[in-house]
């Protein structure tokens, strides 16, 4: 069987795979990462919020809000409310009118001190309001380096270039440390012959996330101690807590498997 | 010539306070810098051991587990904390732990 012949199959076999859900998660580029958050919204007579990461993660690192700041990386789970942004905590860790980025103030949360279905309000409680997502992702993409699927951006690479410089210190909030001293990339063996292994690199990961990000929540092993499968991660274990929701999605084989397909 | 007059003022009327012993650090006062002071002092050990977690590798297994038995010295008084900061502390005193003993644990085996 020739080269060719076995990208065919492998073709035949992904759109065979292809099912409604897998249709459910192809998303707009501006809407890739994007998070609902609907806890106690509608109760309090507001709009869900709607959390676009590509906008947070263009500013800050991972670490920064899912450990300093201590959202969870399960959607819903850190039952947000506006009495905790008042005091400074979770979104209001920022959103504190306050906080100052790139010489202006971030907007204040609008944690009661403000009239309901007003304008700041509905910046971030916008389900279904009238927002420019799109319009200002459009804009920032244009600068950003490209890749196919997800957001069609290369985060890697605008990192890597200066384009952005995520923020991972966040002053009264952030714990001082030293720079992190990353460990070794390692490969890993894919459980199929016709599959290249993974060369994980943990230089690029632990920019983003730190160590207590991915270990042990996520990773709870020594490596090689278990093998996880691509149905594992497909249905959001291990890689998949991040890949396919925020970072570049599993359909991007060769993002990770980066060596030659037989 | 003013400015004098006024320090000169303020001095007095400071001295006859102290005479005086009027009450101005009442109690109350004692308390909540007492209170202030205990805060910080959570704070301040949670931002210690919680500082290394990038280090972590480098750290000897007696090391680690000093560390985690600190963290697990902190839980208490974190979970003293008022109920919003309570959540988050816990929550990020629990991932610098779970980080500790998972590097101890890869160290040591066990």
């Amino acid at each position: 069987m020739d080269y060719l012949q076995r990208i065919v199959i492998l073709l035949i076999l992904l759109l065979a795979s292809f099912d409604e859900a897998d249709a459910r998660r192809i998303v707009a580029p501006h809407n890739y990462g994007r998070v609902i958050i609907a806890n106690y919204s509608e109760r309090a007579g507001l709009a869900p919020v709607v959390f676009n990461h590509w906008v947070h993660r263009a500013q800050y690192t991972c670490r920064l809000c899912h450990v300093d700041i201590g959202f969870a990386m399960e959607k819903g789970a850190t039952k947000i409310t506006a009495a905790t942004n008042k005091q400074g905590l979770y979104c209001g860790s920022c959103h504190n009118g306050k906080y100052t980025y790139n010489g202006k103030t971030v907007f204040a949360s609008c944690s009661g001190t403000t009239s309901r279905n007003d304008a700041v309000c509905e910046r971030c409680h916008s389900l279904k309001k009238n927002s420019d997502n799109e319009g200002e992702f459009k804009v920032f993409m244009e600068k950003m380096p490209r890749k196919a699927l997800g957001n069609g951006i290369d985060w890697e690479a605008a990192e890597s270039s200066g384009l952005i410089k995520p923020i991972d210190f966040l002053e009264g909030v952030s714990v001082q440390r030293p720079p992190i001293k990353a460990q070794k990339d390692f490969s890993i063996e894919a459980n199929v012959a016709w599959m290249s292994d993974v060369i994980f690199s943990h230089k690029k990961h632990a920019f983003w996330n730190g160590c207590e990000v991915c270990h042990p929540e996520i990773f709870p092993i020594k490596k090689g101690a278990t093998r996880y499968t691509m149905l594992e991660i497909d249905s959001g274990e291990y890689c998949g807590v991040c890949h396919d929701k925020v970072a570049f999605p599993i359909l991007d084989c060769q993002r990770c498997h980066t060596g030659a397909i037989y | 010539m003013r400015n004098n007059r006024g320090s000169v003022a303020i001095a007095l009327a400071a001295a006859l306070v102290v005479l005086a012993g009027a009450p101005v650090f009442s109690d109350g006062i004692y308390a909540a810098a007492a209170a202030a002071s205990a805060q910080d002092d959570w704070k301040k050990e949670f931002e210690d051991i919680c500082s290394k977690t990038q280090d972590s590798m480098s750290f000897t297994p007696d090391e680690l587990k000093s560390l985690v038995g600190r963290c697990d010295a902190l839980k208490p008084r974190v979970e003293k904390l008022e109920e919003t900061q309570r959540k988050v502390y816990l929550k990020r005193l629990q991932m610098c732990r779970d980080l500790l003993a998972f590097v101890l644990e890869s160290k040591t085996g066990k």
